[in-house]
This record gives C-alpha cells, sequence and structure tokens, in this order.
C-alpha cells in the first residue's frame, strides 16, 4: 500500500507526497472504520493482485518493483473499482485531518498551499489584496 | 442551557415540530408573545464548541447531519422505475436543533416582487404547476427587514435590488479574491457584480462575535456564533422566554386529530425510543420540505385518508431544488478562496426570466471556490489532468489556491410527478418508511443550466482566467434546499396551506418552512423562509389572541 500511496502522489524535492504524508497510517486505521466497510476488501484483493502481477515478472511483491515497473503495473489495473477506492484512501489519508493518522506535519496541506490556521484575516489573497491598496488610493 | 419544561401532562399553546430556520423563528416569536411552546427537534443539541473543522467527518461521513437513524433514501425518474438506493443524500438536511440553518453557506438574497407573480407575468407553462403566490413581495417585505435585524445579515445595496424599507444592519464582509475577479469580468461584459449579502456578522452584533473567516461556512457549523444560524440567534432569545422548550431527539410521528377534525397533540420517540405524546391547542409543522412531508403522510387516519392536510393530493409534490450550472477558472495569482465565506459578490444582471432565451428560466452567478483539499482533489480538477501520478500531484499544487468557481443559482419550476414520497421498502430504525424522490429536470430548466454555463464561461474568460474549464451540466439528483412540497395558495383544491400558512384542511395546524414555496425562487431560500416564518408567527399569534384557531 506505501508503495502504491507513493505513485498516487509522488514525493520531490520541493514538495511531500502521500508517503511523507503517511498515507499509509490512515489507511491502516481506516481499516478498521465503518464508513470504510464497502471498500476494505475491494482494496485489499486489489493489493494482493498487485503483489501477484509482480510475481510473474520475478518479483517479490509489488514494492519490490522499480518505479517504473509499477507505474507500469498501475497502468494495467488503474480502471478498476481497486484503483479508484485505493486512490481515494491515498487522497483522503494525505489531506484529511491529522488525528486520523495521515496529513503528517500537515503534508497534505503543504502539498496544496494551503495555511493552516484556525481563522484567517482579509486580505485573503491576491486579487483583494491588490483591491485594497486601489481602494485606499483613489480615497 | 437550563429551560422551561412542560409536563407530559401539559396541554401547550403551539407545538412546533423542528427548530430549523423556520421553527426556530416560529418558536421565538410565539413564545415571546406569552404563549406555551415545546418545539421536537429529531436531532441533537449540538453547541458551538462541539463544530470542528474536520473534512473527512463533516463532508465524506456527513457527520454534521446526525442520520444515523436513516441511512437510505432511494431515488428515480418516474412512478414507473423501481427506486434505487442514492448514492449520496437526495434529500439533504441536519437533524439537530437549528437545522440546516447551522451548516448553510448563509447566502441571504430576498426574492423580488417577479417571484411572487411570475405566472402571470410569464403565463402558463406546460407540464407543471407554475402559479402566482398568495402573498407579494410588498406584503412580505417588512418581514425580510425583520430578519436583517433580529438574525443579522451583512450587506449593501445593490443596482436590481427590490425595494427595502431599511438599509442592512451590518456592512459587507470583506471582498474576497473571487469577488474582485467576478467584479472585473462584470464591468469588461457590462454587467454588475453586486455585494453578497450573508447572515454572517461582519462585526460585533447581539452579543454574538463577528466572523473571524475560518472559512468553513458551507456544510459547517460556525464555532464561534458569527453564522446566523437559529441554533445562535432566534433559539437562545426563545428559551430566554420562559415559556419554550426545546426537546431535542425527539423524533415526531403522527400529528394526532380528534374526531372533529382538529389536531390535539403529537405523538413522537423520545431518545430512548419511548413512545410520549404532548398535546397541544395548536401544530405548527416546521420540519422541511422532505420531513414535513413525511410526517403529513404517516398522520393518515380514516377521516384524513390520504395524509393529513391532503385532500388537495399536493402534499410531497411539487418539490424543487433549484438547478445549478458552473465554471472554473485558474488564475496568475493565489485567490485563496478557503479563506472567509463562501462568496462575496453576485451577478444578478439575469434575474428575470426573458422570453427572447426560449425557455422559462433565470438566477444569480456568483463567484466561490468552497472546497476543502480532499473534495478538491477528488473532484474538480479539469478532465484532462491525470489522477495520478507527478502531473495530478504538480496540480494538486497549482489550482488549489489558484483556482475559483462562477456558481449559477437558477431556478425549478413545479411539476406534480417530482415528489416526496414514502418508502416502506426503507425504514428507518424506528420502523417509518424511508423517502424516496421521484424527479425528472422540466426541459426548461435544463435548457437554463446550460445558457447559464454559457454565461459563467464568458464571465470567467472575461476575468482573465488563465486555464478555464466547466461543471458537468447533470440532471438534479436531489439537492439541500426542499421546496414546493405543500404549497400555499388560496384554491383549497389546488394547495395545501392558506395565505397564512394554516391547512385548508384543519384549522388548528399550521405547515412554514421551505414547503409553503409555490415556485423556486433563484436559490438561496433560507431568507426567504424566515420571512415567511416571522410573517406567519404575527398572523398564528393574532388568531390564537382572537380564538380564531
Amino acid at each position: 500500500m506505501r508503495a502504491f500511496a507513493a505513485q498516487i502522489i509522488p514525493s520531490d524535492t520541493s514538495l511531500p507526497g502521500a508517503d511523507e504524508a503517511g498515507a499509509v497510517h490512515f489507511i491502516d486505521r481506516a481499516f478498521g472504520k465503518p464508513f470504510f466497510a464497502d471498500v476494505v476488501p475491494v482494496v485489499r484483493a486489489g493489493l494482493a493482485d498487485l503483489d501477484a502481477r509482480a510475481r510473474t515478472l520475478g518479483e517479490r511483491d509489488f514494492a519490490s518493483l522499480s518505479p517504473g515497473r509499477q507505474v507500469a503495473l498501475m497502468r494495467q489495473v488503474e480502471r478498476t473499482p481497486f484503483f479508484a477506492a485505493a486512490r481515494m484512501l491515498v487522497v483522503i489519508g494525505t489531506f484529511a485531518d491529522s488525528a486520523y493518522g495521515g496529513n503528517r506535519q500537515g503534508a497534505g496541506w503543504t502539498i496544496v498551499g494551503l495555511e493552516h490556521q484556525p481563522t484567517y484575516s482579509s486580505p485573503f489573497g491576491w486579487y483583494d489584496a491588490r483591491d485594497e491598496v486601489n481602494a485606499k488610493t483613489d480615497a | 442551557m437550563t429551560q422551561r419544561t412542560y409536563g407530559e401532562g401539559e396541554t401547550v399553546d403551539f407545538l412546533i415540530v423542528g427548530s430549523g430556520a423556520a421553527g426556530g423563528v416560529l418558536a421565538k416569536e410565539l413564545a415571546t408573545a406569552g404563549f406555551d411552546v415545546v418545539v421536537l427537534e429529531a436531532g441533537p443539541w449540538q453547541q458551538p464548541s462541539q463544530f470542528t473543522h474536520d473534512e473527512l467527518a463533516v463532508e465524506r461521513e456527513n457527520a454534521m447531519l446526525n442520520l444515523a437513524f436513516e441511512p437510505i433514501q432511494t431515488i428515480r425518474g418516474s412512478e414507473a422505475e423501481p427506486a434505487r438506493r442514492n448514492a449520496g443524500r437526495a434529500l439533504a438536511y441536519r437533524r439537530g436543533v437549528g437545522g440546516s440553518s447551522v451548516h448553510f453557506a448563509a447566502n441571504y438574497w430576498r426574492f423580488r416582487p417577479i417571484d411572487f407573480k411570475e405566472r402571470s407575468k410569464w403565463g402558463a407553462i406546460s407540464g407543471t404547476g407554475f402559479a402566482d403566490w398568495p402573498i407579494t413581495y410588498e406584503e412580505l417585505e417588512r418581514y425580510y427587514t425583520k430578519v436583517d435585524w433580529e438574525i443579522g445579515v451583512s450587506g449593501a445595496p445593490g443596482p436590481f435590488d427590490p425595494p427595502r424599507s431599511r438599509g442592512y444592519p451590518l456592512p459587507p464582509l470583506p471582498n474576497k479574491s473571487s469577488g474582485v475577479v467576478l467584479e472585473r469580468a462584470a464591468s469588461v461584459l457590462g454587467l454588475h457584480a453586486q455585494v453578497s449579502p450573508l447572515a454572517i456578522l461582519s462585526k460585533p452584533y447581539d452579543g454574538r462575535s463577528l466572523c473571524l473567516a475560518c472559512g468553513h461556512c458551507s456544510y459547517y457549523g460556525c464555532e464561534f456564533g458569527a453564522k446566523s444560524s437559529t441554533l445562535a440567534t432566534v433559539i437562545p432569545k426563545a428559551v430566554a422566554t420562559g415559556r419554550c422548550e426545546i426537546r431535542a431527539e425527539s423524533t415526531a410521528f403522527r400529528v394526532e386529530t380528534n374526531a372533529r377534525g382538529r389536531t390535539t397533540g403529537v405523538v413522537y420517540w423520545d431518545r430512548e425510543g419511548k413512545e410520549r405524546r404532548q398535546r397541544s391547542r395548536a401544530v405548527i409543522v416546521a420540519a422541511n420540505g422532505a420531513e414535513t412531508t413525511r410526517l403529513l403522510l404517516l398522520s393518515a387516519s380514516s377521516a384524513f385518508p390520504h395524509g393529513l392536510a391532503n385532500s388537495s393530493g399536493n402534499v410531497g409534490r411539487y418539490i424543487m431544488f433549484n438547478g445549478h450550472a458552473a465554471t472554473f477558472g485558474r488564475f496568475d495569482h493565489p485567490l485563496n478562496e478557503y479563506k472567509g465565506p463562501v462568496a462575496s459578490r453576485t451577478v444578478h444582471d439575469f434575474y428575470d426570466a426573458d422570453p427572447k432565451r426560449g425557455f422559462y428560466g433565470g438566477g444569480g452567478i456568483d463567484a466561490r471556490f468552497n472546497y476543502q483539499p480532499i473534495g478538491f482533489a477528488l473532484g474538480v480538477l479539469p478532465d484532462d489532468v491525470p489522477t495520478w501520478g507527478p502531473e495530478y500531484k504538480r496540480a494538486l499544487a497549482d489550482y488549489f489556491t489558484h483556482s475559483v468557481r462562477f456558481y449559477a443559482h437558477i431556478t425549478s419550476l413545479p411539476m406534480a410527478s417530482n415528489t416526496v414520497t414514502l418508502d416502506h421498502d426503507h425504514p428507518d430504525r424506528w420502523g417509518r418508511p424511508g423517502l424516496c424522490l421521484t424527479y425528472t429536470d422540466h426541459p426548461d430548466d435544463m435548457k437554463a443550466k446550460q445558457w447559464f454555463r454559457d454565461r459563467t464561461e464568458e464571465l470567467m474568460h472575461a476575468a482573465g482566467a488563465a486555464r478555464v474549464w466547466n461543471q458537468p451540466i447533470i440532471p438534479v439528483d436531489g439537492g439541500v434546499h426542499l421546496l414546493g412540497t405543500a404549497r400555499m395558495g388560496n384554491d383549497a383544491g389546488e394547495s395545501v396551506v392558506d395565505r397564512y400558512h394554516r391547512a385548508h384542511d384543519v384549522p388548528n395546524l399550521f405547515i412554514c418552512d421551505g414547503s409553503s414555496f409555490v415556485t423556486s425562487g433563484r436559490g438561496q431560500p433560507t431568507m426567504t423562509i424566515q420571512a415567511l416564518a416571522f410573517r406567519a408567527a404575527e398572523h398564528i399569534a393574532r388568531f390564537a389572541r382572537s380564538h380564531e384557531i
């Protein structure tokens, strides 16, 4: 699962990915939550299938494959219900509140550029900040 | 909060079912007028300190809606089709003190004079129950003003506003970047972007905090009490009168009637599931367009074989949700729409329907990007962006802070074939029948969505977005505005309640919520639901004093 997650939202030099976010920790816990009860068996079976496909390529399991071969295998299954369910878990694990086990050190918020604060003050963005300056100049 | 309680043997003046946008107002007004009031609320009495920003719980698991006792709703396009389970909630509303006013986005447009007499101006529309309201904007105006001042609405006049007798009590909230780019687009196209009125406090008001711009209005509860839900506004005042008991976790399942055809009270389950009875001199149902329907239909008896107040057959009919259409845009600089209230500017140039368009329909367009990161990452990016891998990751980083959506809120036509009915195959925890939505868009509603999406797309290009993509237009499969299912009218054969919200069939039964609507307006119905509730309360109190109930 961890290798799968790292291909969904990869890490790079500028921003963390699902791996740094610890999405897999979220998923471990999600497996026990009623909300995800429908997807858990689908995801388990799909991961086992990825491992089986890796073995036909002569590797021990999916995680042992090179990143390029992992991506190639994922492309083979990317239209399956398993892939959709597993991708959803990775995304939620990356961005859900860190109390659920993922989004460590706010990695998810870092990825999308969200300054995570309980409240904010105006101006919020570049356009309204400029508008305020213009309004003051006009006055 | 300590409150007056009423014993099981006591007969109160008014029993109100529902503590939401309408029920909260009715409770406060009638208790203040000196009547004894009990409010039955199916959901819990949550406090603002219990509200969180937890997106998984609120937006994915629907934690705010308190749905545990009814996991399933069904939907079908017509009566001829089998009902199927709906993936989301077809009829979405919150159970809990304050109802859906706790988690709404708080857009507070007034309806306009045209909304109440559009059938006369436009003419009949085939296949619909398009009709005038039995009241006018002019009659409702002072109650709109009452809403502004009693609950706290922030705003400023705009060029197409209906007449108002008094200004806003609070100045506008800060303009957002979305509002600035919508203003820019509107001026390029010769249109007007005006301040969006919001039931959110721009300054401290009536002992409540101003908005701290946490960015979690839509779907979430306000932990600061700055959003003007009935939980934060009228309900504490109702309780403070000492004549109103809010009975939470109490699920009404039958309005009782006597041999004279009058209501005598309501039977409900308490939080332990024990059956209880509250007697009252009159009953007011304000449970929303879906739950009001269920309660009336479940209150059938030999005297009312098709459901209480349903001699017209119109209980549950004519449901309207408001249509939507939208275009997204990504800009060169950050807008950071996750901060602050949902929307700060709206274009109302297309409010009126225009025969030149070739169909009936009108609406307003606001600018917003009310997505938290999970919802954004799972469903918003343009179709040509991969759904995983390095390019997906780059898009997550590039689009979240830099994107906005121009969002049209549009009329829905009332059709007798669009209904809320009882679903006996999917009972809830108590064994009550579940709810089934039967809905197919009127062809004009589909055309209106397409036409408005052309407008949102033009606006997005005019705003100078670097990348523009459309939200798909899909047939309505439910919604959060639950309108029209117990419509108001002068003709008892065509409507459920009269112009004072009194059931045509039952003299001491009143129905007041979104179900009273005759037409849909152009979205943002809560302001009008509350104006109706203030008006209804005044008339109901008058009837009670003069022994006309």
